[in-house]
């Protein structure tokens, strides 16, 4: 054998994933280094399966990245995806449990609350109903004008998720924080956009945080983990700029408490 | 279709994905209708003038409604990041050129190169997602004379689309428009059978 194609297996189909490579030299980290014939050189984290040195095909399969049994989060979701509800349309919501915009498979609840906030200031409690682990909740169709709503879940974890919807247009008064004991309240309510950036801010008992890490990811992501991290500024603020479509979720976490912002978009 | 979807939205619906070549059109595109203080196209109103085929092109199409098939859109074939749009109304034309290395970063570079493998790992899946948000934020807000030359130049003198009648070929029998056909032995042959050996070639 002089050389061989590599071969990925990706669950259970194997692509070509490089050809006539000469050299393979394992690394630490479990990575692999090869380079072809060609002078091509890549390093991935597998591990060889299988060795068909006749054929001259090896078979390599992804080592998956452990990520730390991760802390679960809590998030509401839109069931609409144009970013808006218009008047008279069924607001409905739905609040899941996962982790990076993932929901979990297994899990159960422990008597989450939903409450919903309009436009002045009225808190009232939300209904909520449970079907495969998905927590639905219907507003009905009376709502107007710019709700926020926000769940919890209260068991080891404190856990908390926002979300602020908009029913009709026009809409672009400043929001008040809700006042969780810890929050991300969007600065700017008006509608963001894909290619533009975002900017959200960090309140733990009412008052900003600085230097404190805020995850946010989106539906869309390829990635295990959060494909985003930043960190807040003197003014507890972090910026984002959006790069994918859909909603997006950001995440702060302190000590045993995890609260959640969801970004609704429709572009 | 929504009427106020914004520019980059309209590229990307009509593209398919993003990529920075698409980006680097929606910056083209937008900063041409500043200049020009024109909307999208309606009539054949404005037109772009275009010196390569690449992803952006597409954006010009989406955004400045200078299509392929409305013939506003023409194409030289230079493999220049040249692009020279202009408005009949106005009679004004501006000429926009990328900077030469303007696109090029580290994570462009790498971007590419990832681009070409046929198999990616997962890592290096992760790798590019993380990369076209890098580059996404790195070309839509770079500052345009950052990213590209322009000027103002006189109209370019480009005729109107122009439709002619069309024959029947005379080997294929399929329809073809006059001033594309040949005269030939067997008569007024279409470029397919003239050039390719034609669909009914050995009939
Ligand atoms: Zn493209
Ligand atoms: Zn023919």
């Amino acid at each position: 054998m002089c050389e061989a194609n590599v071969y990925l297996n990706k669950g259970g189909q194997e692509e070509l994933f490089m050809e006539k490579v000469d050299r393979i030299i394992p690394g630490e980290d479990q990575t692999l280094f090869m380079e072809s014939i060609f002078g091509e050189r890549r390093r991935v984290k597998a591990r060889i399966t299988e060795m068909e040195l006749v054929h001259h095909r090896i078979i390599i399969e992804e080592i998956r990245e452990d990520i730390a049994e991760p802390t679960l989060e809590i998030w509401l979701e839109p069931e609409t995806d144009h970013g808006h509800f218009h008047e008279g349309e069924e607001v409905e919501l739905k609040l899941l449990r996962g982790y990076n915009m993932k929901p979990a498979n297994e899990g159960e609840w422990n008597s989450p609350q939903v409450w919903v906030i309009n436009h002045n200031g009225t808190r009232k409690q939300a209904d909520l109903h449970f079907h495969d682990l998905i927590g639905h909740i219907h507003l009905g169709s009376e709502t107007d004008g710019l709700l926020q709503v926000y769940a919890s879940e209260m068991g080891q974890q404190e856990l908390y998720a926002k979300l602020l919807i908009e029913v009709g247009h026009r809409h672009h008064h400043s929001l008040e924080p809700i006042g969780l004991p810890l929050e991300i309240v969007p600065c700017d309510n008006s509608h963001a956009r894909m290619g533009e950036s975002f900017q959200v801010q960090v309140l733990k008992a009412g008052k900003p945080v600085a230097g404190k890490e805020v995850q946010a990811t989106f539906a869309s992501t390829n990635n295990r983990n959060y494909p985003h991290v930043m960190t807040t500024d003197e003014e507890g603020k972090a910026r984002l700029f959006l790069t994918a479509r859909g909603n997006y979720l950001f995440t702060v976490r302190d000590d045993n408490i995890t609260s959640t912002f969801t970004l609704i978009k429709s572009f | 279709m929504c009427k106020n979807m914004p520019p980059l939205e309209l590229a990307i619906q009509f593209h398919g994905h993003v990529c920075p070549g698409l980006l680097f059109g929606v910056r083209v595109a937008e900063f041409a209708q500043q200049k020009l203080g024109v909307d999208a196209d309606n009539d054949e109103e404005l037109l772009a003038i275009v010196e390569n085929d690449s992803c952006a092109v597409d954006a010009i199409q989406a955004i400045l409604g200078c299509t392929f098939g409305k013939g506003n859109l023409i194409f030289r074939d230079y493999g220049k990041q040249v692009y020279t749009i202009a408005s009949r109304e106005s009679g004004r034309a501006i000429r926009i050129a990328q900077i030469f290395g303007s696109m090029d970063s580290t994570e462009s570079k790498r971007f590419r190169q990832l681009k070409s493998l046929t198999c990616l790992s997962p890592q290096e899946e992760n790798e590019l997602e993380e990369l076209l948000s890098v580059l996404f934020e790195q070309i839509m807000s770079k500052p345009v004379n950052e990213l590209f030359k322009w000027k103002e130049i006189e109209m370019p003198g480009v005729e109107k689309a122009v439709i002619l009648p069309s024959i029947e070929c005379q080997i294929c029998g399929e329809g073809v428009m006059q001033s594309r056909a040949s005269t030939t032995n067997r008569g007024l042959v279409c470029p397919t059978c003239r050039l390719e050996g034609g669909v009914n070639y050995n009939v």
